[in-house]
């Protein structure tokens, strides 16, 4: 247990120490990081100037859920970084998967090893601004079991985000060319849940309620902490159902994963 | 369980691949059938490998060389058969089997790109759970055999193609495994280069009993190093046994090169040709079979004076090549 | 001339054989058009026109800039990059055509198949699925045309400028990264820029980015005629202009640089 945590303590710091290498080039990254960030909130918040609220919700509440997806999100892709589809993909396709097979060390623990992009640094701090805009901009009446229940949703969402990751990851072991189509899951996915889910026509809501449970990720839980009250009509217990989702998801995806391996020794490159 | 270290026992992987219709119907026939070619990269092949052996292993590309060794890595589960190695099955029991084998490969390196080549080496440590004292015992051994302190803070990215190789070397058997795997470790080195990575093999394979399989392209390379050669094309095993057997058995044309004392107009002789004459030296070429290189020294001594003589086998490039195309070992 | 005639042709064959990576594309084009259009239609509300552009407008506009910022390789372009770093760049150096067309030739012969396979399958499909604005007459498809033309330009000489950064440093991607997300920022293909405060659309107008895309999609829902079209297209061919006298005398230092360096 300990020599695992300490191998991936070695392999994290040998990336970080390569990144940091380049002064300038790492600066500018987290600029760039900021400003992709920037634009999509800032957008909506200068936007929202002109119009008055979206589908009922204030900015304040929208920065909510916007601040929650960003932070979990920046946290994921800082620590799941080997699991980007699109750093693994690359990895694979090269032979140098192999390699990895070859070490006397979990899998696992070696690709969430390779890689730890610290400019999503920039995401996760904008993240954190937006939801500090967020209350400062909404009065939210806290309860104890709201305090609580705050961190589990976060965690709950990089839970999700990484399974998402993971599976994504994984299909790069059946398809050779990488799949784009992946980014409508993680990232096409997270810009879905920074907006009041109510607003997505019937049958987007269904797919993210029933196929991915995106809706109870952010959406419900910030039903709770708003004190907003449900227009779809879900039983009372949603809001709390997102422990169950995001976990689930990151369950199913290191599953997947699992097969996924089985498949690429049985069949080689 | 015998005392091999390797136990292969009617091997089999077959690949699956999916047949590519072309053209317009083709593209209508791809999307709605799905029509497979089995390929048999590896069909029923046994052996076994005992500790301290340095076994070549050689077949022209795609007989099935790579696949083997994936299976014996570990990084391939086979279709059929059995598969010992260390007395575990690779492929079942991944970590175990690994901490005991290295693996070396010429075209990939096993290290850390951007890292000085002495980081990497430190985190194979970790990653090897190797003792400190052996590491560094190991280390220094290493360093001075394969002359590495020139480079040892180099980046692995900035190394010439030998200098990685050495550095791969070194990295594959700072943990002490029992069976070190070699595929193409001499490709693309100048022959210096090539020399010194032989050398440093045979070191290992001597002073260590490290147990080697060598896959390689390089047919000196199994000349100077290896004693048993097992040769697989398509799949199956040709030939499972001693270099000299070989040789004995199928390379087809031997030569003698005689120094005579004098230069004689005309020194032909019944059962070898001459195939040069330069001066006093003549150069006879004789088949295995018709004539042994006694008799033709006996034969050529009754009529001619000799002041020296030289038997020469055919290079095993020519006997494997000979093998390969004219299909000898075909029953 | 016939060989930019050439290198495009070629460049645009290859695009249309990445069958996948087309086709993924447009998948991914189609769902995030379909949730800014979603979000468009949530803040609309009961308004039936804001800053000039109906809830029709402001929906054609989400799949107008999928479909524009498919062919300007919008999220990352590192061909020249992968060419100075990989080695290649000395041959191509050594081609009878200035750098900058040849690469130029490659990247509109691209363009022209991501528009045909990407965005015109999307408009259609936009078409298909929801009440979209058409330009009205002849004239006004010319001006589209126009504007999408120099907006290829203006968007390939960012592009290309970014790119040679190359020349002077061994992981230029820092300086790549930061340059594109800038283009995201004040381009408006997130929102249409009139719904931005008059201050932002100030700022972002001391930039080539709103001729990338906003002058475009603004062209096509014309909201640009007469003088105003022309001052944009003007503004277009300005940006197109600077940018190409940057990128030649970049371009020349940098070579300069790898010569006497030797890369």
């Amino acid at each position: 247990m300990w020599s695992a945590i300490d191998i991936y303590c070695r392999l994290i710091s040998i990336r970080i120490r390569a990144q940091l290498q380049y002064r300038i080039s790492f600066l500018l990254d987290l600029v760039a990081a900021a400003f992709a960030t920037a634009t999509g909130f800032g957008t909506l918040a200068l936007v929202l100037q002109r119009f008055d609220n979206i589908a009922g919700w204030t900015l304040g509440e929208v920065a909510f859920l916007y601040g929650m997806v960003e932070t979990a999100f920046g946290i994921m892709d800082l620590f799941f970084s080997g699991f980007d589809p699109d750093t693994f993909g690359p990895m694979v396709q090269r032979g140098r998967f192999d390699q990895l097979l070859l070490r006397p060390v979990s899998i696992t623990l070696q690709v969430l090893g390779s890689d730890i992009a610290l400019r999503r640094l920039s995401r996760i701090t904008q993240g954190i601004i937006v939801l500090g805009i967020a209350l400062a901009l909404v009065n939210i009446r806290w309860t104890p079991a709201k305090v609580a229940y705050l961190p589990l949703v976060l965690v709950s969402l990089i839970a999700f985000f990484g399974g998402l990751f993971i599976i994504g990851s994984t299909t790069t072991f059946w398809t050779v060319k990488r799949v784009e189509a992946i980014n409508i899951f993680t990232y096409g996915g997270s810009e879905m849940m920074a907006y009041p889910m109510h607003i997505y026509t019937k049958w987007m809501r269904h797919f993210f309620t029933y196929i991915i449970p995106a809706i109870f990720l952010n959406y419900y839980p910030a039903l709770y902490f708003l004190d907003k009250p449900d227009p779809l009509h879900m039983p009372s217990f949603a809001p709390f159902l997102s422990p169950v989702a995001g976990f689930g998801m990151l369950a199913a995806a290191l599953a997947f994963w699992r097969f996924g391996i089985r498949h690429y020794t049985s069949t080689g490159t | 369980m015998s005392s091999s270290i390797i136990t292969v026992s009617n091997l089999k992987k077959y690949f699956k691949v999916s047949k590519h219709h072309r053209g317009a119907w083709g593209t209508l026939r791809n999307l709605l059938t799905r029509e497979y070619k089995l390929v048999r990269a590896v069909d029923g092949i046994s052996f076994e490998i005992e500790p301290g052996e340095l076994v070549g292993y050689i077949g022209p590309n795609g007989a099935g060389k790579s696949t083997t060794i994936k299976m014996l890595t570990g990084l391939l589960v086979p279709s059929g058969g059995d598969l010992w190695v260390n007395g575990r099955v690779p492929w079942k029991a991944r970590q175990a089997h690994v901490i005991n084998i290295g693996a070396v490969f010429g075209q990939r390196t096993t290290l850390w790109w951007d890292l000085p080549v002495i980081e990497s080496l430190d985190l194979l440590q970790y990653i090897y759970e190797i003792p400190p004292d052996r590491f560094r015992q190991n280390l220094d051994e290493f360093r001075g055999l394969l002359d590495l302190d020139s480079f040892l803070d180099t980046p692995v990215r900035s190394l010439s193609l030998g200098q990685r190789m050495r550095a791969d070397l070194c990295a594959a058997l700072l943990h002490d495994p029992m069976l070190l795997f070699l595929d193409e470790p001499t490709i693309g080195l100048d022959v210096v280069a090539k020399e010194r990575i032989r050398q440093f093999i045979l070191h290992i394979n001597r002073q260590r009993g490290t147990t080697v399989i060598l896959t390689t392209h390089d047919l000196s390379d199994v000349e100077k190093l290896c004693e048993r050669v097992m040769i697989i094309d398509q799949g199956r095993l040709l030939f499972d046994g001693e270099l000299d057997a070989l040789r004995e058995r199928f390379s087809g044309k031997r030569e003698l090169v005689v120094y005579f004392a004098q230069e004689y107009e005309a020194v032909v002789v019944e059962g070898a040709q001459v195939v040069a004459r330069d001066g006093t030296r003549a150069t006879y070429q004789f088949e295995r079979g018709t004539i042994t290189a006694s008799e033709l020294i006996g034969r050529l001594s009754a009529s001619y004076r000799i002041h020296d003589l030289q038997v020469r086998e055919p290079e095993i490039e020519e006997t494997v090549r000979r093998i390969y195309e004219e299909r000898l070992l075909e029953t | 001339m016939r060989l930019f005639y050439e290198l495009l042709k070629l460049s645009f064959r290859l695009q249309l054989t990445y069958r996948t990576a087309n086709l993924a594309g447009l998948a991914t084009n189609f769902f995030f058009g379909l949730l800014r259009a979603a979000v468009l239609v949530a803040l609309y509300g009961t308004s039936h026109e804001v800053a000039g552009f109906s809830l029709p407008d402001a929906i054609t506009y989400t799949g107008l800039s999928q479909a524009t910022i498919a062919c300007l390789s919008f999220f990352g372009w590192w061909e020249v990059m992968h060419s100075v770093y990989s080695g290649d760049v000395a041959s191509d150096l050594l081609k009878p055509m200035n750098y900058f067309t040849f690469w130029l030739a490659q990247d509109l012969g691209r363009a022209v198949a991501s528009l045909l396979v990407r965005g015109l399958t999307i408009m259609v499909a936009y078409a298909l699925v929801f009440d979209i604005a058409l330009p009205h007459s002849g004239w006004q498809w010319l001006a589209v045309g126009m504007a999408l033309t120099l907006s290829l330009l203006v968007s390939f000489s960012y592009r290309f400028l970014i790119n040679l950064a190359a020349f002077w440093t061994p992981d230029a991607r820092g300086v790549g990264r930061f340059a594109f997300s800038l283009s995201w920022f004040l381009s408006g293909f997130l929102m249409p820029l009139r719904f931005f405060p008059n201050w932002f659309v100030r700022l972002c107008n001391l930039t080539p980015f709103p001729s990338m895309v906003n002058t475009v999609v603004e062209v096509y829902l014309g909201a640009l005629t007469g003088s105003e079209l022309i001052q944009a297209l003007g503004t277009q061919l300005l940006w197109i202009g600077l940018l190409f006298v940057v990128c030649q005398l970049v371009l020349r230092a940098g070579v300069r640089k790898l010569v006497i360096q030797g890369g």
